[in-house]
């Protein structure tokens, strides 16, 4: 779509390109989007080659980032986001608006890699996110399941000191 | 080491990065008779949020949230694997002066220290850890032939990651260990892990 856009094309055609993006088509399927240990199904996406464009709910559910009128949120981090005609991180089509996952990646310097064939598409941490460990070394929160599967959140441990070893049976 | 040193305000939290999960890791856990927390992570999330690229890595936190020391290769001993020696003997005496003096440790880490070696990700790291993060998920599915495709990607995008190389080679156990040392003479004197710092 982004792409579309900035093609440099006859009037017409870009009068087309343009009309067809305000009437943006639905994909066919479901998508699967992966951050960090988690597993997003979406049962809609905007029909798209290059990028993956989610509903705000399901933005939420795939990165805890919230949409809000001051850009996208997560905490006290807020992510400026352009609107309006012509911006490459929201549509609004029928009533349901449209955020660009990966517009919202690459602005925020988070990589990712997609499967086109099987609709699965990976992203990394959003640097941001961890920019606390960088630069204070704040340690990074997670939560992750024990062996009964119940889930331990590293938060959990505050007023202890805590040696975190990684290991593996490999 | 953790039974001696609980009740000084000390926990241990292991890890286990091990796409089979619990399977894998289970039995490991109930050998070492484990007391402390263990935890199950078969998309190597931790991983990819701290910048690990090897096991077994050691994080010490403090009581309020902050990563005071990073090391790799913290083994509780030095051993042996046939002709190479693997571990250390001076990971367990840091752990214990820091539990018992906390900020006074003199093997305390500064912040920006700690950043600058382990926390920063290149891009290609990055998209190396999505990568890693895809295959693991065809992989779960039962997608062999896919994972294999995003761990070589993986593998590609940051070559010195062990942990992505290890994981694949666990597949297939026949040859893992033959696979190990052909990378691993590829060192020809670079560190397996990074060397303990010491004041």
């Amino acid at each position: 779509m982004k792409n579309r856009r900035r093609a440099v094309a006859p009037s017409v055609a870009v009068a087309l390109l343009l009309a067809a993006s305000l009437t943006p088509a639905l994909a066919d399927g479901e998508t699967t989007v992966l951050h960090l240990d988690r597993v997003v199904e979406l049962e809609q996406t905007l029909a798209d080659p290059t990028d993956l464009w989610v509903t705000p709910e399901d933005l939420t559910r795939i990165n805890d980032f919230v949409l809000k009128p001051e850009g996208a949120c997560l905490d006290d981090l807020c992510i400026p986001i352009p609107r309006g005609e012509g911006s490459d991180f929201v549509v609004e089509s029928e009533g349901e608006t449209w955020f660009s996952l990966t517009a919202f990646a690459r602005k925020v310097g988070q990589e990712y890699v997609a499967d086109r064939e099987s609709r699965v598409w990976s992203f990394g941490a959003v640097p941001a996110v961890r920019s606390s460990f960088l630069t204070r070394a704040q340690a990074p929160e997670f939560v992750l399941p024990d062996r009964q599967g119940e889930p331990v959140r590293l938060s959990e441990f505050r007023g202890r000191k805590v040696l975190l070893l990684s290991w593996a049976s490999w | 080491m953790y039974e001696e040193l609980k009740d000084d305000g000390f926990e241990v939290i292991a890890v286990a990065q091990d796409t089979a999960g619990d399977a894998a890791a289970g039995p490991f856990y109930e050998a070492a008779k484990a007391t402390f927390t263990t935890l199950i992570d078969t998309k190597h999330t931790l991983s990819a949020l701290y910048g690990m690229v090897n096991v077994p890595t050691g994080v010490l936190i403090d009581e309020d949230g902050q990563v005071v020391r990073f090391d790799e290769g913290t083994y509780t001993r030095e051993y042996q694997a046939g002709t190479l020696s693997f571990g250390t003997n001076d990971y367990l005496p840091i752990v214990r002066d820091w539990v018992a003096r906390g900020a006074a440790s003199e093997f305390v880490q500064e912040a920006a220290e700690i950043a600058d070696s382990v926390g920063r990700r290149t891009d290609a790291e990055a998209r190396a850890d999505a990568a890693f993060r895809l295959a693991t998920h065809f992989e779960l599915q039962g997608d062999r032939e896919r994972a294999v495709v995003y761990w070589r990607q993986a593998q590609e995008l940051n070559p010195d990651s062990w942990n992505y190389h290890r994981q694949e080679w666990s597949y297939d156990p026949g040859s893992a260990g033959a696979k190990w040392f052909q990378k691993f003479q590829k060192l020809e004197g670079k560190p397996y892990y990074a060397p303990l710092r010491k004041p």
